[in-house]
Parts: structure tokens; sequence; C-alpha cells
């Protein structure tokens, strides 16, 4: 039985690994086809389809300025240049530094010279309180300093410049810190002021950064996480401040103080250029670019590795505190007692309801927010949280399919109410959740995807920093997708091996009678 | 050894249990019989305590086991139970049934629980179904396991909540073979069941029950062939009763006999019964009591036995004792002779209708 058993394992994996593929096929060769016509000049912008990142600068200049035309809100930078390179949308709207960037990045595409706004001025943004206060203005002043003195242009020559006077930037490593750590908020796909290059945060903005640590004494932590958990979290304290292309408006100001401006520029319109090259045509060798890009280049597999760590650390132990959780309210639950009942039971309502982004964030920054406790250690407690609601919920079910009666047997030859649930009731009861239990483990593996909203680089992040550096669109996701699938079976495995050996009805007439003299 | 006093169980809406008095000696065998919902599951479950009784005594070898705090675990190890649906443990083999109470409460090695268990399998007859588990075992086969697994707690008394109700009738032989044994070998029971024949044949003392009470005890010979109380002979007999108030004032005569022959119909009695018990309502009712008695009150009473498919009617009176014999319409007593016997007449003084006759109409 077990070998036949293997090879329909087997099968099925390699129809989920062919299907993938032609997913992939399918994605790659629609993202080939564009026919719609390239815009040139800002005026045709009027009328034509939009692509802007959600809560920036530009989405509200667009809005402002083209109020007939079709916005779509991305979430990401890569998505936005999908979009356009696929012809979904007709123009994107960002930044000049990051457009600018793109466009020699992508020979595809160009952008129109006109700018569509005044200056615009990106700075360091601190929370209002006198800390940010004081930060604020050390940083402003450091920045006029270097402005002054020509340190600045040269840092900015490190990035935008093609020739001139480089400047040297400390090495994070080897600042002091005596004045304590600075704990900086940065969205890792702000290219180029933050971003990742070789698992490392680099950028415009992280130069100046360093430099300013250097000079004040101060040692830095980043807290990477996306674009619109940026000025929560330093809102919220859990911060310091953030740098990276904050774009100063009016409307943060009145929640943020800004320093003096840290890049000084205007936001563009990336177009399409007329004639779209034909790209590789070659399937089985874009896929094997699309992979040295996901994974050897930069060595990028080592970021994955970090994601899988993470995503895997989280899951375990949720799993592991999850499990000890619930099974200790439902202890709590058979004593009976009416305040614990209602207790416990507003407890599995709300979390067996609430979306788990929400709990993550209400811990992030409001429970937790002037304590010392990470990111990664509040994704364990909240989907610990999840999961002891979970299995409550399944210890509940498997009693109830264990029939009363087995109960009052074991009351009536003198168990006590002890013995009987451990005894008699649970032995049967696991064998009724198992597979229920297995689900969950497999919704919580997926659930943790969404702990970038905290500041933690799991697997599906790392999928994204890879996407925001390569600007593959697709590759990485399905890349991600194998990995859960993977981590999904091994888990399976683990808990099969941990829990599921224990079905007493196949231990072998030998054990059970283990130890018996049996004289027949 | 077991005393039992004014023993009452009431729940928010309905109350099985009102006044229990009764003792299980040593060496009893003690069935309790009566109508389903009278409180007789409910007296057995107050005994180990798996109900708690609102109020009364409950005395084991003279200590109160009705005492708050006392250890209910050590008295329950003291009266075994058997369980109309078995309530085997399902993930353990049936040998390990009979093991594992005797390992995790009575402190025994796991070889004196093995080999009290294989003397237990042997005594039920299951040697060979030691390994299988629960529901690897048919009814007949689990009730004798879960008895095997009471007996090697050493109980001082065992109670058998309808042991063979839920078995397949080709099983219930078994199970009652195995409880006739015990009942041979001098172990103390109490054993509530539905099979009369077993109960008579295994019982030294025999309880009816009814309305939570106890309404009749005594020898099987008393109870099974002569009972005295009304609602035990009915349930013994399996009476079928119809009962008919004559008020006067308005009373419906051809509704009553309506209702006399929906009820044949409903318990099928022999359609020329029927009609006997029709013309004895008409003829003595109709045509000589109330012509006799004036506006007295009456009341017919027909009880059918579906065991002897004998029926009987009782017809009591108020006033002045009638002779038959004396009666003016003595063609009606002539058609009434014609499909009666055992016409028996006597004065019953204690009820308000001081007169009663009864017959018995010829199958």
């Amino acid at each position: 039985m077990k070998p036949r058993h293997a090879l329909m394992k087997n099968r099925l994996a390699i129809l989920l690994m062919t299907g993938l593929m032609l997913l992939l096929f399918c994605v790659t060769s629609a993202a080939e086809k564009t026919d719609s016509p390239a815009v040139s000049s800002l005026k045709e912008l009027a009328h034509s389809r939009i692509a802007v990142t959600t809560g920036s600068i530009q989405a509200i200049q667009a809005e402002k300025l083209f109020p007939d035309a079709e916005i779509s809100y991305f979430s990401t930078h890569v998505d936005c240049l999908e979009a356009l390179r696929v012809g979904r949308v007709d123009s994107w709207i960002e930044a000049d530094a990051l457009l600018k960037y793109m466009c020699r990045e992508n020979p595809d595409l160009t952008y129109i010279e006109e700018a569509l706004s005044e200056r615009m001025d990106a700075a360091a943004a601190f929370p209002k309180t006198d800390r940010g206060r004081r930060l604020c203005d050390e940083y402003s002043e450091y920045l006029r300093k270097i402005k002054a003195s020509g340190v600045y242009d040269a840092l900015q020559n490190n990035w935008f410049g093609t020739d001139g006077v480089k400047w040297d930037v400390p090495d994070r490593e080897k600042l002091s810190g005596q004045n304590g750590t600075l704990r900086i908020a940065v969205d890792t796909s702000m290219v180029p002021f933050t971003f990742l290059r070789d698992g490392e945060i680099v950028g415009a903005d992280v130069d100046i950064l360093l430099s300013f640590c250097g000079e004040y004494g101060y040692q830095v932590e980043f807290s990477v996480m996306d674009f619109s958990g940026v000025i929560p979290s330093i809102v919220s304290g859990k911060c310091d401040f953030a740098c990276g292309g904050i774009a100063v408006t009016p409307e943060r100001m009145e929640s943020l103080y800004f320093s003096e401006p840290t890049y000084e520029g205007f936001s563009l319109a990336a177009v399409r250029k007329e004639a779209v090259p034909e790209r590789e045509a070659d399937f089985f060798r874009s896929i094997a670019a699309s992979f040295e890009k996901t994974f050897i280049r930069e060595n990028r597999w080592k970021l994955f590795l970090r994601g899988i760590g993470n995503t895997l650390l989280i899951t375990v132990l949720s799993v592991l505190f999850g499990s000890i959780l619930g099974f200790l309210i439902y202890l709590l639950s058979r004593k009976g007692n009416a305040i614990a009942d209602r207790l416990i039971r507003g407890y599995v309502f709300l979390l067996e309801r609430m979306p788990i982004v929400v709990l993550l964030m209400v811990l992030y920054y409001i429970v937790f927010r002037k304590t010392v406790i990470g990111g990664l250690a509040i994704a364990v407690i909240a989907f610990s949280l999840v999961f002891g609601a979970a299995m409550y919920g399944m210890l509940l079910s498997g009693e109830r399919a264990v029939d009363k009666g087995q109960e009052e047997a074991a009351s009536a030859l003198g168990y006590s109410d002890r013995q009987t649930f451990f005894e008699i009731i649970l032995p049967q009861a696991v064998q009724h959740f198992m597979p229920s239990y297995k689900g969950q483990v497999i919704s919580l593996l997926k659930g943790t995807a969404v702990v970038s909203y905290i500041a933690v680089q799991d697997l599906a992040k790392m999928g994204d920093i890879v996407r925001s550096r390569t600007y593959e669109p697709f590759f990485p996701l399905i890349a991600v997708t194998v990995l859960y699938f993977l981590l999904a079976a091994l888990l399976i495995k683990a808990v099969e091996i941990l829990i599921g050996n224990i079905d007493p009805k196949r231990r072998k007439p030998e054990k059970i009678l283990k130890g018996v003299r049996t004289h027949d | 050894m077991i005393e039992i006093r004014h023993l009452r169980k009431e729940y928010d809406h309905v109350t099985p249990l009102r006044d229990v008095n009764t003792e299980i000696r040593d060496g009893e065998v003690i069935t309790v019989i009566g109508p389903s919902g009278t409180g007789k599951s409910t007296l057995l479950r107050c005994l180990n305590l798996l109900e708690k009784p609102t109020s009364g005594s409950i005395r084991i070898d003279g200590e109160e086991i009705l005492t708050p705090g006392i250890d209910l675990n050590l008295i329950r190890r003291k009266i075994g139970m058997v369980f109309q649906s078995f309530n085997l443990f399902g993930h353990l083999t049936a040998i390990e049934n009979i093991m594992k109470p005797q390992m995790d409460l009575c402190g025994r090695s796991k070889q004196e629980a093995y080999d009290i268990s294989q003397e237990l399998l042997k005594r039920v007859g299951l040697v060979s179904s030691a390994l299988r588990y629960p529901d690897e075992l048919s009814g007949g086969q689990k009730q004798r396991i879960a008895i095997a697994r009471t007996l090697a707690m050493d109980p001082e008394v065992i109670l058998f909540d309808e042991p063979t109700s839920a078995l397949d009738p080709s099983m219930i032989g078994e199970v009652e073979a195995v409880i006739r044994d015990l009942a041979r070998a001098g172990k103390t029971m109490m054993i509530v069941t539905h099979e009369m024949n077993f109960a008579r044949s295994i019982s030294t003392r025999v309880l009816y029950m009814d309305n939570g009470e106890i309404y009749e005890e005594g020898t099987p010979e008393q109870i099974f062939m002569h009972p005295e109380k009304e609602l035990t002979r009915s349930f013994i007999y399996q009476l079928k009763v119809l009962e008919i108030n004559i008020d006067h004032s308005s009373f419906d005569l051809p509704g009553a006999s309506g209702e006399i022959a929906y009820y044949g119909r409903k318990n099928q009695i022999p359609p020329k019964t029927v009609m006997h018990i029709q013309l004895v309502f008409e003829e003595m009712v109709q045509q000589i009591l109330i012509l006799e008695l004036g506006k007295k009150r009456i009341t017919f009473r027909l009880e059918f036995s579906e065991a002897e498919e004998q029926a009987r009617i009782i017809i009591q009176y108020q006033g002045e004792a009638i002779d038959m014999e004396k009666v003016k319409n003595q063609l009606s007593v002539i058609l009434v002779r014609n499909v009666i016997s055992d016409l028996e007449s006597e004065s019953v003084p204690e009820s308000p209708l001081n007169n009663r006759l009864s017959m018995r109409i010829r199958p």
C-alpha cells in the first residue's frame, strides 16, 4: 500500500509543477502582447490610463492634473512598471529620480521631459514629539552643513552623477553608537533612495543617514516595511524616524516634522517608447534568465533563505505556542467557571473573526508600541493567539465526537474528571481533530504572508523585494509559491511524525501487552 | 448494606424521583420495573452519584454518601455500573478496557491486571476477542466486556441500567446468561430492565416504580403473579384501559359507544368482543343502572389485557347496592349474562363511588 501511495504523491507533485510551468508560460507570453499606442506629451495623458503607487504624492498630483484619466493604484513600483510595459496603462507618474533610474534599466521605456509639477522636495520624516523635534533639528543642521561644504553634492554624485568626486560613506558596522541607536523605518523599494543590493540596504538617503550617524555618534537599526507602513510606524513611536524619498506635502506636515530636503526633485511621467522591441521568445532561455536574476545574481537566494527562515520560525513557534494556549484555555473552560467561560468565548469570537492584518497592526502599533518587542515576536504572538482560538475549537469538536457515555462510564468506574479527560477523552479526540489540525497549520503558514505589514521579512516579502530589484513581474511570485508548497509538505510531515503516529489502533498486539507474561 | 431514604431528584420542569425508600442487602438481586420515564434509571444514577440527588439520604454500610466534600471517586469504585449503551473506551482493545481501570485506579500492576482480565474474559466467554477493538465487537460482546470491566474493580454492588435494551433480540440471551451467572455466584445487583421474564426468573425482589416512587414491591411471585395495586396490574398484564365517567346532566351515550368502538379498533380487540363490550355498556349502564339509580355518578372502566387477550369491565356507582336478581329490567340482565362471566358485586366503602361490579367478557 505504501509504495503506491508514494507514487500517487509523486504524480501529484509532477502534475502541480507542470501546472505551474504552464501558468508561467501563459503569463510571460501574455506579457509580451501590447497594442495600445504610446504617448509622447503630457496633454495626451488627460484621457489616458495612468499608473501610480497607492499613497504616493504622485497619486494626488495625477488626480488633480488629470481628473478625466483612468488612474490605477498599485502597491509597488514593480507592479506599476509591469502594467506600463504590458500596456495595461499608458503612463506611470513617479518621482524623477526613480523614473530616470527605471528608464535607464528598461530600454523600452522613456519619460516625457516636461515636468508635472513645481519643485517637490523629499526629506526625512520625524514624529511630532520632543525627541522627534530634536532629531529633526540635528538632521537639518547636518544637511545644511554638508550642503554648504560640498559633501552633499559628493554624496549625491554616488547615485545620480556620472563623474566627479565620490564620497566615502562610513561603514555601518563601524559606527560608534555612543549616543544610542536610531530605529529607522525604510521602504526598500524606493530606488535609488533606499533599496536592497546584495542583501544590503543602500541608496542616496542611506548614505546621508550613515554620514549623519557617523558625525553624531549614532548606530542605526533598519525596520523594513511597505511604504504604507512607514508613516504609521514613526507616528506610533515604533521607529525614531523615516527616510527614503518621502515627499514633503502640507498634509503630511500636519502630522510629521520634515528635515531640510534630502532631495530636490519633481514628478515625471514614464511612457513606452513607440517601437516596443520584440523580447526574447525562447521560453526556456527566458526562464533560465529569470532564474539567474531571481536567485543567483547578488546572491539573492540568501534573501529567500532568510525569508523561509522567518516564515518557518513564525509558523512553527505559533503552532507550538498556539497549541499550548488552546489547550490551556480548553482545560480552563472545562472547569465550568462562568466568568472564565465568558472570557474564553469572547476571545475565540474575536480572534476567529478579526482580520489577521488588523490584529498584527493593533499589537504592533498600539499594544506593544512602547516596548522593545520586535516585529517577529509580535507576529509569533498574533499567530499564536489565532492558532490558540482554532485549537480550542478543534479540541471542543474533538471532544464532542467522543460519545458522552464513555465519560460517564469512566466516572462510574471512579476516574476523576482530570483522569477521564487525559486517559479517555483526549486520546480519541486527537484522532478526530487531526485532519483539521493539519489544515490549520497550512492556513497558518499561508496566513503569515501578511507579516510584512509590521516590518517582518518573511518569504512573501522577500519575493516582493526581489521583484522590486529584478523587475521580474512573475518569476519570483511563482518561485515563492513553489517554496510555500514545499514548506507546507515539510510541516505536514513534521506534524504527522510528531502527533499523527499516536493512533492507538495502529499499535501492534505485542506492544499492547508489552511486559506481560501471557502464559498461553 | 445500602439504605435509601426519602430520595428526591428534581429538575427545573420534572421531578423524576419524588420519594424513594428502600434498601439493598448483601446478596440480593433486585430488579426495577415500570413504565418508561418513571425514574428507574435516575434512581440508579443517583446511587453512584452520576446525578446529584436534590434531597434525601443514601447510606452505604452506615456511611452517608450525600455529605458534601466526600470523595466521589472512592464511592463510585464500590458501586459498579453497566450501561444500556455499553460505553466501552473506543481507543482501547477489549482486554485493555478491563485492564486499564485496574491499573489506573486500583494500583494493580500490569501483570496482575492482565491475569484478572484473562479470568474475567473466560467468565464472559470472550477470551478469543481480547485484542479486538470495541467497534469490531457485536453489541452482546460489547456488553459482556463492559460487565467484565465492572467486575474487575471488585464492586460491592453492580447497577445494571437496562443492560439489554440496546441489543438485537438474538443477543439478549448471551448477556442475560452472564448476569444469571453472577446472580448464582451471589453478587449483589440492582437491575433496571424491561425484560419481564428475565426479571421474574433472576430476582430475589422486584420493585415496581411509577411516578417517581416505589409503588409496589415484593417477591417475583407477588409482583408478577398477584400484583395488588392497580398500576402494577395494568403494567404487568399490559392492560389497555378505557375509562368513561357518567356524571349526568348532558352525558352523550351514543358518543361513549362510539368511543368503545374506536378504542377496540385501536387496540386490535376482536370485533365480537367489542360488540359484547358495547352491549354490556348499553344494557348495564343505560338500561339498568341509570334507570335504577337516577342521577347518580357512575364510572365504566374497561381493561383489555394484551397478554391474555381478555377484557374485563369494572363499574362503580354511588348509592345503594343493586341486586341484579331484583332489577326491573330482567331482559337486559339476561342479555348481559349471555356475554359475561365471573360477575362479582362488592362494596368499597372507602371510595366515593361505593359499589363495585366486575365481570369478564367471555372470549
